[in-house]
């Protein structure tokens, strides 16, 4: 072969060489961004995920303020997070140079690969540039991408494993959070058909907007008409009171009760309604609008059981919600006669228990009424006579009641579902009712005979 | 080896050439200096990147000897001038002196000074004054000397070696910065260690002294050793490279509004904006590269590193920066900024 040919073979060599660590180069390079966007990915993902999956346990656990105030400061440690893994997985990607440099580094070359790659463009070379060509050559094996990098899957895979394994504990907890509200019974919910109030003492209150409105309530139209009055009066007086901070902290709370029944899958129509039989006891004199109740803070209430509401109201809850409840909680009013509505508040029977609790606590009440196993004996508070059913409420009382009236909670919400836990414990409304023909002023119910349809059932419980 | 090869080594040294004959060189000189490794290195390194050195120590470290040692090996021309109060600079330099001819006629004629050589050794340079010691700043820079109007070449290749003491401050006059940044390198030369004084004990009071073999020829040392300074400049340089070594020099020059005008460095070291009153100068940066460049090759390397310029940072850039009273008061050396520098400047490696 002519000098001139192996020059130029030489040359073409060299030129291989050159091409040859470049082309390692670039490999590292593309393990080293590869690992950069596994680890952007991945770091995302589990911050994602993670979020998520901590918001639904929020949501399972906590009531609606503070869920939402949680699901916010998650949201912003996410997109904090993400942020910051965005700005990490860039100072992680890799230039030519960048690449070069870390293989120099990782695999003791010195400097060679950034000097090869800078000057490889080069159209004047130094005469040692062959001499360098060959040098980082010949260590070609130390430079290996596999050496320099030899991950394949980035570290960040291990938080989203993690993230994902929280997600997976968390949605089970919070359905079965849920599934347990479910099961258990809406604490204090009378049996529905038994509750009756009287228009005049009833003290319109503001609910806790976090509740939903679940409560059915009967009366004849002229009552009906003066509850409208009654609720249209309390919405003014409370339009002129509530205001600001408090009505944008309602509206957050509507917000994420929201947010939180649609994560939940809870729905509020599966509760069982309060039933409500409303009666005017004067029906000739229009009901006044209670405004010591309506506004218990400010004006004494004449039943006295303002002042005790007042007292243990929210704060958040005394302001704004009061119209807003009263309107957007608007029970669903029905206009019977008042003879109809009668019936039905008599006739309409309780529903059955709704799960172990309820029927434990029917048999609790009963053993307490026979555990003392003597009728009438004492002050009166005991009615029950043993397990004879027969004689469960003793014999049928002709003592005349009195005109007093007492108080019936309605618990329209179990009070596990407060705003906040810690907070203090929302207080129902309280109606004042005056007592029928036969109850005592202090009995709760009056003796009366079993009625013939439950007897079979209570012989049964108290049998067991 | 026939007088053909000897030329082509001579002409074409390759890497490996450079550095056995460095080691070679540097192996004789130990056969007389114990210890002071780094010095050595530091010495021979400022030799082929064709810098002067200036040295430091304190009395009796063997700063002559080293210096006397080197020019043995080297087998190079080589003159000592001790620096006094009263030594003027035509004593360096040289002079015209009226010389009678064969003839009988007289005529002026240039007498060279003790400048003209390979190798000088300038002994405890500081206790000459300003103007003897700026004879020394055309030599050093230019390689020439200018006397009565007539420039005359100086024969590369041309290394001065300065040596101060720094404990005899009393009678001297410090080097101007001009004449300091003219230096490549500043080696520090410190007490011996016991072993090693031992060993130069053993090795100076015996009846034998230890002999230096010349690693060159008469004829072709000044030849081979120029050819290996040219090939120490053809060592590859990256652009990041030079980048960090101008980002070095730039980090120790302080935010000092009045010299940097606009341009302040990218890079603020606490201790250079609190002790230093002048950073280094550009020669800083041509100090920090040649000297890699030497380290590189001695490393049988074509191209420089990062890690050959945190190496040289010290002997370039100590001499290079100017102290303020602070760091005085605070007792802070040059050395311990540097050291600072370099740290700050690494963080920002690509």
């Amino acid at each position: 072969m002519a000098p001139g040919w192996d020059h130029v073979s030489e040359s073409r060599r060299d030129e291989q060489k050159l091409w040859l660590i470049l082309f390692k180069i670039k490999g590292v390079r593309s393990r080293l961004n590869f690992l950069a966007l596994q680890h952007w990915l991945c770091s995302t993902m589990a911050l994602l995920i993670g979020a998520v999956g901590l918001t639904f346990l929020a949501a399972a656990t906590f009531g609606p303020l503070t869920f939402l105030g949680v699901a916010i400061f998650l949201m912003l440690a996410a997109i904090a997070g993400i942020v910051r893994e965005t700005r990490v997985a860039r100072a992680m990607r890799a230039s030519g140079a960048r690449a070069a440099a870390i293989a120099d580094e990782r695999s003791q070359m010195k400097g060679r690969l950034t000097t090869v790659l800078a000057l490889a463009g080069t159209p004047k070379r130094s005469p040692l540039w062959a001499y360098l060509v060959e040098d980082t050559y010949g260590r070609r094996d130390d430079y290996e991408p596999s050496r320099i990098e030899p991950r394949w899957m980035s570290r960040a895979v291990l938080p989203l494993l993690a993230s994902i394994l929280l997600a997976a504990l968390t949605l089970p907890f919070a359905r079965f959070s849920q599934a347990r509200r479910r099961i258990a019974p809406p604490t204090g919910a009378g049996a529905p058909g038994q509750i009756t109030a009287d228009i005049r003492n009833l003290d319109i209150r503001p609910a806790d907007p976090a509740l939903q409105p679940n409560a059915e309530i009967y009366a004849d139209p002229e009552t009906l008409r003066k509850l409208e009055d009654k609720l249209a009066s309390a919405e003014n007086s409370d339009r002129n009171s509530g205001r600001g901070l408090s009505k944008l902290l309602n509206k957050a709370r509507d917000f994420a009760d929201a947010f939180q029944d649609k994560l939940t899958g809870r729905n509020s129509n599966d509760r069982q309604p309060t039933r409500l039989r409303l009666t005017d006891s004067n029906p000739g004199q229009s009901a006044k609008p209670n405004r010591g109740a309506a506004n218990p803070g400010k004006s004494p209430s004449t039943n006295g059981g303002g002042n005790g509401l007042a007292d243990n109201s929210q704060p958040g809850a005394s302001g704004p919600a009061q119209p807003g409840a009263a309107q957007k909680s608007q029970p669903p009013i029905t206009s019977l006669p008042a003879q109809q509505a009668d019936e039905l508040a008599a006739n309409n029977p309780a529903p059955p228990a709704s799960g172990p609790d309820q029927a434990q606590r029917g048999a609790d009440r009963s053993s307490d009424a026979g555990g003392a196993g003597n009728a009438n004996v004492g002050n009166g508070s005991n009615h029950g006579s043993g397990s004879e059913p027969a004689n469960l409420f003793g014999p049928e009382s002709a003592q005349p009641l009195g005109s007093d009236s007492f108080k019936i909670a309605i618990e329209a919400e179990p009070s596990d579902e407060a705003s906040s836990p810690g907070s203090p414990a929302y207080v129902p409304p309280k109606v004042r009712v005056p007592l029928n023909s036969n109850q005592y002023p202090d009995q709760p119910l009056a003796r009366a005979s079993v009625p013939a349809d439950d007897e079979n059932t209570i012989k049964r419980v108290f049998e067991r | 080896m026939n007088e053909a090869q000897t030329a082509a080594t001579a002409e074409q040294p390759t890497i490996a050439d450079f550095a056995r004959t460095f080691r070679r060189i540097q192996a004789e000189i130990h056969k007389v200096i114990i210890g002071h490794e780094q010095a050595v290195e530091e010495l021979l390194s400022a030799l082929f990147a064709g810098g002067h050195v200036l040295i430091e120590g304190v009395p009796g470290t063997g700063k002559t000897t080293l210096v006397k040692t080197l020019g043995l090996a080297l087998n190079l021309s080589f003159n000592r001038i001790q620096f006094t109060v009263d030594l003027m600079p035509a004593d360096i330099t040289g002079t015209r002196v009226i010389l009678s001819g064969a003839d009988g006629r007289r005529e002026f004629s240039f007498q060279p000074g003790p400048i003209f050589c390979h190798i000088l050794l300038g002994d405890e340079i500081n206790r000459a004054t300003p103007k003897t010691q700026s004879a020394l700043l055309e030599a050093m820079a230019e390689l020439q000397v200018t006397v009565s109007g007539t420039t005359y070449p100086l024969a590369p290749p041309y290394f001065v070696m300065a040596t101060l003491n720094p404990i005899e401050m009393e009678g001297t006059y410090p080097l101007p910065e001009a004449q300091l940044d003219r230096f490549l390198f500043k080696v520090r030369l410190g007490y011996p260690g016991e072993e090693e004084l031992v060993r130069i004990i053993s090795s100076t009071t015996g009846p034998a002294e230890a002999g230096v073999e010349p690693v060159f020829e008469p004829a072709e040392a000044a030849q081979r050793i120029e050819a290996l300074k040219r090939l120490v400049r053809e060592v590859i340089v990256a652009p990041p490279i030079e980048q960090y070594a101008a980002r070095m020099v730039r980090a120790t020059q302080p935010a000092n509004s009045r010299v940097l005008g606009d341009m302040h460095a990218p890079i603020q070291v606490d201790a250079v904006n609190r002790y230093v009153s002048f950073g280094a100068s550009p020669r800083g940066a041509l100090a920090l590269i040649l000297g890699a460049k030497v380290r590189a090759m001695l490393d049988g390397r074509a191209n420089i590193a990062y890690d050959d310029i945190d190496r040289v940072a010290p002997a370039a850039l100590d001499h290079r920066i100017m102290l303020n009273y602070a760091a005085q008061s605070d007792n802070v050396d040059a050395a311990r900024i540097v050291e600072q520098v370099v740290k700050a400047v690494r963080a920002t490696r690509a």
